[in-house]
């Protein structure tokens, strides 16, 4: 090889920078990933890992750790928020349906479970940890990331991965293009055994009602645990600079007053009276900039309705160092604006359907929300689409090579 | 670009993302008889955001029922003269 050594620099060892750093290697490119905070502790919650997402770890021999650390939901219920009568119901491990129907299992896991299991993955050596970024410049042939503790970092490439306030893409887009919703949540992670109320702990499970909705499902390797993210259309515009502000204890479960007594139950069981603000990144036309890339939260920020937003970064770590890889004689550009025009499209047809979404989740007892109730009982049809989505099969549909999967071919 | 030109183009890109002839694209063919979908519909605005170089919010584009509306928008919004 006469070819220069490639240095990528990945800003954010999230699930999206950690994610492309190992289907980086897994193409025989090594990246060093800075990130802000000074240890891998992921914020306390939990997140579902999609088929779309777990069959690129299958390939990687993740999913016996992933699975020791997760719980498949039984089922997909959606409840009326005050009787708590079954809507609609679908099968998610029941008859293993989910995995036949998708290629590969659907994962309740901590989110701190699932950054280890991913860091430990790949190489601590290469984990830069307390460099926050500060600023990018550009010379000839090169970019330099400076960091907040003094460290620089001279790349041939770089790869924003640090989230819907990312410092990356304000850097690439020259504006913020963060948009708060106009909703916010609560969250937390309870003992199952503590929730006496809750019908089908194990199941993953939406309880919908006027101006606001409740979603749990269960974590840990034996479903010891429910994770759940309450959302309330409030407040309507958000005066923190942070998104996450400390609220008055009795405030979360004031909010759902009135509901089913699992919903109180679980939202009292909780600790940390804490409101997260939940914002998106307004679609944008260009995620490059020179040498500089964006990913993940930091290119589509989304609702999380769909519960897409880590799996969608994951989609995009695995498209982006397949073209990478790929494409070593083309200039940046050239493979920027590739993987731009694998992505984009299929981002925001997600961003845009979670924000339907939000809506249907949150209307009044009446016509409409009796509509909405005809729909979710089509939901593993009509979102089917999300959930069978192949990043190796668009991969080679755009003409790059695939790496191909050891099993979960669809039929 | 002029405004033939670019009822031209979408055109195109309707055809495409349809998978049909242009032949039975008029400007006033809504849409919907197309077999444009929400789905199909996000494709769509992305190519011709990629083709004029400009960018039509979620707001703007659920608007568009017939090819003519979407083209009027993006004649008046200056796409392709930059």
């Amino acid at each position: 090889m006469t070819e220069p050594p490639v240095r990528i620099g990945i800003v954010g060892a999230g699930i999206g920078g950690l994610s492309l750093a190992l289907a980086l290697r897994e193409r025989g490119l090594q990246a060093e990933v800075f990130e802000q905070a000074s240890e891998l502790t992921e914020i306390g919650a939990a997140i579902g890992l999609a088929a779309n997402a777990i069959r690129e770890f299958a390939r990687l021999g993740l999913v016996g750790e992933l699975t020791a650390a997760s719980t498949i939901p039984t089922e997909l219920i959606y409840r009326h928020w005050r009787d708590g009568s079954r809507i609609a119901a679908h099968p998610v491990r029941q008859d293993d349906w989910y995995a036949k129907q998708f290629g590969a299992p659907w994962f309740g896991i901590h989110r701190a479970d699932l950054q280890k299991i991913l860091s430990a993955a790949f190489d601590a050596e290469h984990v830069h940890l307390g460099c926050r970024l500060v600023n990018i410049t550009e010379q000839a042939g090169s970019v330099t990331l400076k960091f907040a503790n003094g460290r620089t970092y001279e790349a041939d490439l770089v790869v924003g991965a640090d989230g819907v306030r990312s410092v990356v893409r304000r850097w690439v887009t020259g504006a913020d293009d963060m948009v708060y919703s106009g909703t916010s949540a609560f969250r937390g992670i309870v003992p199952t055994e503590n929730l006496r109320c809750l019908p089908d702990p194990h199941a993953i499970q939406f309880w919908m009602g006027p101006d606001g909705h409740l979603l749990h499902y269960a974590i840990g390797g034996a479903g010891e645990a429910v994770n759940f993210f309450a959302v309330v259309e409030t407040p309507r515009i958000w005066l923190h600079n942070a998104s996450v502000t400390e609220v008055p204890d009795e405030v979360p479960a004031a909010s759902f007053r009135g509901w089913h007594p699992a919903v109180t139950e679980m939202i009292e069981a909780a600790s940390s009276p804490v409101r997260w603000g939940l914002f998106t990144v307004r679609p944008l036309l260009r995620w490059y900039r020179g040498r500089v890339v964006i990913l993940g939260d930091a290119a589509h920020g989304m609702l999380p309705h769909h519960g897409q937003g880590a799996n969608t970064s994951v989609e995009d770590a695995f498209a982006l160092a397949g073209l990478l890889a790929d494409a070593r004689g083309d200039d940046l550009e050239t493979t920027f604006s590739r993987y731009q025009g694998m992505r984009r499209a299929r981002t925001r047809q997600i961003q845009r359907s979670s924000q339907v979404t939000s809506t249907l989740l949150h209307l009044p007892d009446g016509p409409a929300a009796r509509a909405r109730n005809a729909k979710v009982a089509m939901v593993p049809q009509d979102f089917g689409w999300i959930h069978s989505y192949d990043v190796q099969q668009a991969l080679a549909a755009s003409g790059a090579v695939s790496v191909g999967h050891s099993r979960n071919e669809p039929s | 670009m002029p405004p033939d030109q670019v009822l031209a183009a979408m055109t195109e890109i309707l055809g495409g993302v349809a998978g049909i002839d242009q032949a039975g694209i008029t400007p006033e063919t809504p849409l919907a008889d197309l077999g444009i979908d929400s789905l199909m519909m996000v494709e769509v605005v992305v190519a011709a955001e990629d083709r004029f170089g400009l960018l039509i919010s979620d707001d703007d584009w659920a608007r568009f029922k017939t090819v003519l509306d979407a083209t009027r928008y993006i004649d008046q919004a200056g796409g392709g003269l930059g």
